[in-house]
């Protein structure tokens, strides 16, 4: 494995010790939930890393597949509050309230929470394979894939809010147990559901640096270079940009389902213009091309929006810097923070001896090849 | 048969309006390249001067006309000196701006203005309803479709039969080439840009009677602008005219059977199957990838 590599590994991991060791410093439980709800943004931003950085696919409608992923999960927890808020024919209370008579098929299955588990990734992830065959088996590409995934995501949104009858509509799913697992259960203000957490984030991160440093990472990166020329060297373009667009839209459902259990609830927002505009402008922040830099870049912001919540006049003002920088970023710091940390600890090295050294080391010879002899 | 011909209408008139929308779209879009995602904030700003003229300056609907595409216009030419220049060679980039313009504008609207509805009075001698052909239709709205069409017919005549649009069509050919005969294509770029901004306030002035004024409002219009473009074709004017037609009848037809929100959907599918068979949309002039 090239040095490279080697401090990334270390450097994520260091960098997830920390996330462990965090609730040791911190006990209250409330500022542990605000922490552990950054670290799921964390994971949906550098999922979209993923797909934009690593792949060039700017998908602006990416948190419909957090919210896929969210609603698999709240289905199967609202389905376990039987009968408080679901009533003993068991069904929930806003179907009730509907006039709906008995639970839809697509809700049956969710009363197992093994199925809840796989369909919340496995929903996003074929959503997106088909959305990726109409897309990228066109050639659609760059800018038309940006407008179909956000129109998609509007659709999307406001599906949800017009069946009201079988999602809960504008409201979401609310009032929902708490998720049991292994013995184990995760209530939403303890430390148990920040462990689950940085787990699954640790998984995810470590599962999307693979992908990148493996053989289809490297293809990725050159479609996102150079398109055609990967494809005059044979290789089925639109098959990668789906197997990323899917990998992205896994890990996003994954950190959809980890967010219903950390809010306590689902609701179209989590599949709304405004929170995938926020991850868009979290990554192109944070670094797209950097999974920890993206990851990095949501928990900044969010954080700071959540330390301005106090105030609506901060918040408002705060989103109004928010877009200025990311007006800025775009114009003059393409790679984001990520990018610029990269650029300066590239100067600091090449201003020690040993850095400019190795910097301007000369390239081994390369030897002539012998058998270029019917070139004539 | 009255009820095909009341279908008709409302098709129209959704197709009016997204006419109006999609126009300066398509124009920035086809002659520059520029994706303008903040083109749904343009029209939320035409919207709010028309409701602000209307509440402090008392001026009606028509008269203040004018006045907001100059206002718009003025918005686009700045935004486009600042910061769409340095990004004509980066089209994913220009999203990025763009789309972070529009933030800024709907959070400065936000906080100066605040963010509740706001209603802006329709004309009085355009308020009743109007009986075309045997079918009751808001004057308003006819109103409406027939500044769509003079806005067409006076987009058409600008592009073709001045000479600015003569140099304007010579840069989208070759922008290089076209500077070498002495065309300033800074210049074009910039008023191109404001005159497509400058539509697009106007769009939001009529329709801002219609539909209540909000922060918010410009995001679902630039979503249905786009896929009107997408549909159209790149650089066709007429594939916008045909387009809007065809998405507008549809959702209206689709909205009669079903609901707003399921036609909406269906059309979006229609839309996305058809990219995948026909990447350039109906009428192109070129591919553009």
């Amino acid at each position: 494995m090239s040095r490279r590599t080697l401090i990334q590994i270390a450097v994520y991991g260091s960098f997830c010790l920390a996330i462990f060791i965090f609730p040791a410093i911190i006990q209250d439980d409330f500022i542990l939930n605000k922490y552990a709800r950054y670290l799921v943004l964390g994971i949906l931003a550098m999922s979209l890393s993923l797909a934009w950085g690593y792949t060039g696919i700017l998908n602006l409608g990416h948190a419909v597949f957090f919210g896929l992923g969210s609603y698999c999960m709240a289905m199967a927890l609202k389905l376990r509050t039987v009968p408080v808020h679901t009533g003993p024919e068991g069904l929930p209370d806003f179907m009730v309230w509907n006039n709906v008579e008995t639970l839809p098929w697509f809700w049956w299955p969710f009363h197992s929470l093994t199925f809840a588990i796989i369909a919340g990734v496995a929903v996003p992830v074929a959503f997106a394979c088909l959305l990726g065959w109409f897309v990228f088996r066109g050639r659609v590409t760059g800018v038309y894939v940006a407008i179909i995934t956000l129109a998609v995501l509007v659709v999307v949104n406001l599906l949800i809010i017009d069946q009201q009858r079988y999602t809960g509509g504008f409201n979401g799913i609310t009032d929902l147990a708490q998720l049991e697992l292994f013995g184990f259960t995760f209530d939403a203000y303890d430390s148990s559901s920040y462990y689950l957490i940085a787990v699954c984030m640790t998984v995810c991160l470590f599962l999307a640096l693979a992908i990148t440093k493996s053989k289809t990472g490297l293809i990725l990166q050159a479609v996102r270079d150079h398109e055609n020329r990967v494809r005059y060297f044979g290789y089925d373009v639109a098959r990668f940009k789906i197997f990323a667009f899917a990998a992205a839209a896994g890990i996003a459902g994954v950190a959809g389902m980890l967010y219903t259990i950390v809010m306590e609830f689902a609701s179209p927002t989590f599949l709304g213009v405004p929170l995938s505009l926020g991850v868009v402008i979290w990554c192109a922040v944070g670094g797209r091309q950097s999974l920890l830099g993206a990851l990095i870049g949501a928990i900044v912001i969010t954080g700071m929006q959540g330390a301005l919540s106090e105030s609506q006049i901060f918040l408002e003002t705060w989103m109004l810097i928010m877009g200025f920088v990311f007006v800025l970023v775009v114009l003059f710091l393409p790679k984001g923070l990520a990018g610029a940390a990269e650029m300066v600890l590239k100067r600091v090295v090449a201003m020690s001896p040993r850095g400019s050294a190795l910097l301007s080391r000369p390239l081994p010879p390369v030897a002539p090849s012998k058998h270029v002899k019917g070139a004539e | 048969m009255e009820t095909i011909l009341a279908q008709v209408f409302t098709g129209l008139s959704i197709a009016s309006i997204l006419l109006l929308v999609a126009l300066g779209l398509a124009i920035i879009y086809g002659t520059t390249g520029v994706i303008n995602l903040a083109h749904g904030e343009f029209v939320m700003l035409g919207a709010y001067c028309a409701w602000a003229l209307q509440t402090f300056l008392g001026l009606g609907l028509i008269e203040s006309l004018v006045p907001i595409f100059l206002i718009t216009a003025a918005f686009g030419l700045l935004v486009e000196r600042v910061v769409i220049r340095h990004l004509y060679r980066r089209p994913l980039d220009t999203i990025l701006a763009t789309w972070g313009i529009g933030v800024m504008a709907q959070q400065a609207i936000r906080l100066s203005v605040g963010g509740e509805l706001r209603y802006v009075q329709m004309p009085t001698w355009l308020s009743e309803s109007v009986s075309i052909l045997g079918v009751q239709t808001s004057a308003f709205r006819v109103f409406v479709l027939l500044v769509a069409a003079a806005l067409f017919a006076l987009t058409w005549y600008l592009l073709l039969r001045t000479t600015f649009g003569m140099k304007l069509r010579a840069i989208t050919q070759n922008a290089e080439v076209a500077s070498c005969f002495g065309i300033n294509s800074d210049r074009v770029y910039s008023l191109t840009f404001a005159y497509g901004t400058g539509l697009a306030g106007l769009a939001g002035a009529l329709v801002s009677p219609l539909k209540s004024v909000s922060p918010e409002m410009g995001t679902h219009y630039v979503v249905d602008a786009f896929m009107v473009v997408v549909l159209g074709g790149v650089e066709s004017l007429i594939g916008t005219v045909a387009s809007s037609l065809i998405l507008g009848e549809l959702s209206g037809f689709l909205a009669f059977f079903a609901n707003d929100t399921i036609a909406k959907a269906l059309v979006l599918l229609a839309i996305v199957i058809l990219i995948r068979f026909r990447p350039q949309g109906l009428f192109a002039a070129r591919v553009r990838s």
